[in-house]
């Protein structure tokens, strides 16, 4: 059996063994070591498996994960996301649907403190959820407007899924930190058109606005202001290169922390429960890192990529027809597969793919970004739909479904606006990392 | 999303000795994520405000990271917060359910003793050529050690895991 013939047989594997319940790490793990004990024989397998945990966890890069995840945790346990969300409806107050445009606007600013989607999507639904049930609005809308909100911790700087990017891409998280921006400003825009668009076509999902007057919206611009500082310092650091990555994430945890502490808006307890939940989620995501290193090296061995490129040359396929099929590839994976494990089982295979049809690996990240995300909230799995629902059980699922369709459009609208304007997630790196 | 309720009402002596292990080692990488952030805080703090940044930041947040990972690990496994895809949960009856539970920890401990013996090798190796860290002249051979401790850690927690009956323990989960 030849080498391209190994590999795709491994990932068959891969995925019957994740299909059966094996963890995506072992899954992983399994296969990418005997993989490599197959194609390079068992002494080359049990290097790898020696030296690849410790490699992974002696890359500076990575320590961006664990600080960033802090960083996050206590974002949420204090009171940032209600001030977020309380000075977006205020902003927002006078339009018909302002809780629901509110709700996706102060997702997307926390998003920018908090690299996680589920994250996002349990914290703002906890302030958020129930405000818009009280003020009456569909809980289709309420929920699909969070899902969507939600969704958007992942593209917005600091993204995880993004450093983890960089790491198999070998990329500048800076760079991709800075290609995201954009393309997350203009999903938040689009997910505010799709409620929009929806309270238009249904006025009677949403109530009949109440205004609070101009002194009042102003005033309500400065409530947020740890998070503006936040954001400021940590991620503005990086854009102005006065931080590294890792530097920008440790402030950014410290200063969460100690705004919580001056502020009176975190105790003790939960900082503790803060640190317990970052080591478990980081500790998760290294494991899995570990596992998709020994993959990752197989999939080298295998010259799998190269066959793909070479089929690809052989038909004459147009490069756009293959991102095209690459991005179907990862809507249908996303139906079932998580979305950090698609990632680090697919960027070795398709990443080389990308790179010889003259995409951007830069440009390519983001795309990766948001169909990880449009797998984040699509039906019937997408995984921020029952972290809402665990907010309020009483809402049925068949309504939360409901409310999210119409925020699908979205993120296939961005992936068109992308192919078509590429500067938007290109313009700003060139600009900061000429 | 991940389980990471904590497994409780568990048999006295070697489960409590079990669960307290995993405790320590996730306290012991919650300090190392501390001391990374601390270290680093400082650093640039020195760096920009008195143009003497702290010798070793980078060595030291290496080495935190190493801490923080291999016993981070074991936290993980007593929590049982592995992803497991649960595609197929709704069509299966409770008994291969089980069945299939068994089988993902019985791998896991199985690749867990693979990369902690495959660990060895290289330990050994970096105690031999007595190579250091650039700034700290930490010696690497001791993050080896640091690692190889985590990662028996973490075996035996795996260990523990595949020990109990299944109706006392969490059920992983599932999806990010």
């Amino acid at each position: 059996m030849s080498a391209p013939a190994i590999g795709g047989v491994s990932i068959a594997c891969l995925f019957l063994l994740m299909f059966l319940r094996i963890p995506v790490w072992a899954a992983l793990s399994l296969v990418g070591f005997c993989g490599i004990g197959v194609l390079s024989g068992w002494q080359s397998a049990w290097a790898v498996a020696g030296t690849a945990p410790f490699d992974t966890a002696s890359a500076y890069t990575l320590s961006v994960i664990p600080l960033f995840v802090l960083m996050g945790e206590v974002a949420s346990s204090t009171r940032l996301s209600a001030d977020l969300f309380l000075a977006a409806q205020k902003m927002l107050s006078g339009l018909r649907g302002g809780l629901s445009y509110a709700a996706i606007a102060a997702s997307a600013c926390f998003g920018a403190v908090c690299g996680s989607s589920i994250a996002t999507a349990a914290t703002m639904s906890r302030i958020a959820l129930p405000e818009m049930r009280k003020a009456g609005y569909d809980d289709g809308l309420s929920t699909g407007s969070l899902a969507a909100g939600g969704s958007l911790g992942i593209l917005i700087p600091p993204s995880i899924i993004l450093v983890i990017y960089a790491a198999i891409a070998e990329q500048s998280v800076p760079k991709l930190f800075a290609a995201a921006l954009i393309p997350g400003l203009v999903l938040t825009a689009l997910y505010i058109l799709a409620a929009a668009v929806t309270i238009r076509l249904r006025p009677g999902y949403a109530p009949e606005p109440i205004s609070v007057s101009f002194r009042e919206k102003i005033a309500a611009l400065a409530d947020p202001w740890q998070f503006i500082a936040l954001f400021v310092v940590s991620i503005g650091g990086i854009y102005a290169g006065i931080f590294s990555p890792t530097e920008a994430a440790a402030v950014g945890a410290f200063g969460a922390i100690v705004l919580g502490i001056v502020g009176r808006r975190v105790t003790g307890q939960q900082l503790l429960a803060s640190l317990e939940t970052t080591v478990l989620t980081s500790g998760l995501l290294f494991i899995i890192i570990i596992g998709a290193n020994l993959f990752s090296f197989f999939m080298v061995q295998t010259h799998l990529p190269d066959l793909m490129i070479s089929y690809a040359e052989m038909w004459a396929l147009p490069p756009s027809l293959v991102m095209a099929l690459i991005i179907v590839a990862y809507v249908v994976m996303g139906c079932f597969l998580e979305g950090i494990g698609m990632v680090l089982i697919t960027v070795p295979v398709f990443l080389p793919l990308i790179v010889k049809f003259g995409y951007d690996p830069v440009w390519f990240s983001i795309i990766v970004v948001i169909v990880v995300e449009l797998g984040l909230i699509h039906p019937p799995v997408g995984m921020n739909l029952f972290v809402i629902q665990a907010q309020a059980p009483d809402i049925k699922l068949t309504s939360i479904y409901r409310g999210i369709l119409p925020f699908l459009v979205a993120p296939f609208g961005l992936i068109i606006l992308l192919f078509v304007f590429p500067e938007l997630a290109l313009w700003l790196p060139r600009q900061l990392y000429r | 999303m991940s389980a990471t309720s904590k497994s409780s009402s568990v048999a006295p002596t070697r489960s409590d000795f079990i669960l307290r292990l995993g405790r320590a080692q996730m306290w012991l990488a919650a300090a190392a994520i501390v001391a990374m952030m601390l270290v680093t805080v400082v650093d640039v703090v020195m760096r920009y405000a008195f143009n003497n940044p702290v010798r070793g930041a980078y060595d030291f947040t290496e080495a935190m990271l190493v801490v923080f990972a291999f016993h981070g690990m074991a936290a993980c496994f007593v929590a049982r917060t592995n992803i497991v895809i649960d595609l197929i949960d709704g069509f299966i009856g409770a008994p291969f359910k089980r069945f299939l539970q068994r089988l993902a920890d019985l791998v896991s401990l199985g690749l867990l003793l693979v990369l902690t013996y495959a660990a060895w090798k290289p330990a050994f190796q970096a105690f031999g050529n007595g190579e250091t860290k650039l700034q700290l002249s930490l010696p690497i051979w001791m993050l080896w050690a640091v690692a190889l401790v985590g990662l028996v850690g973490t075996v035996v927690c795996a260990a523990w895991l595949l020990a109990k009956p299944l109706g006392a323990l969490p059920v992983a989960g599932s999806s990010e």
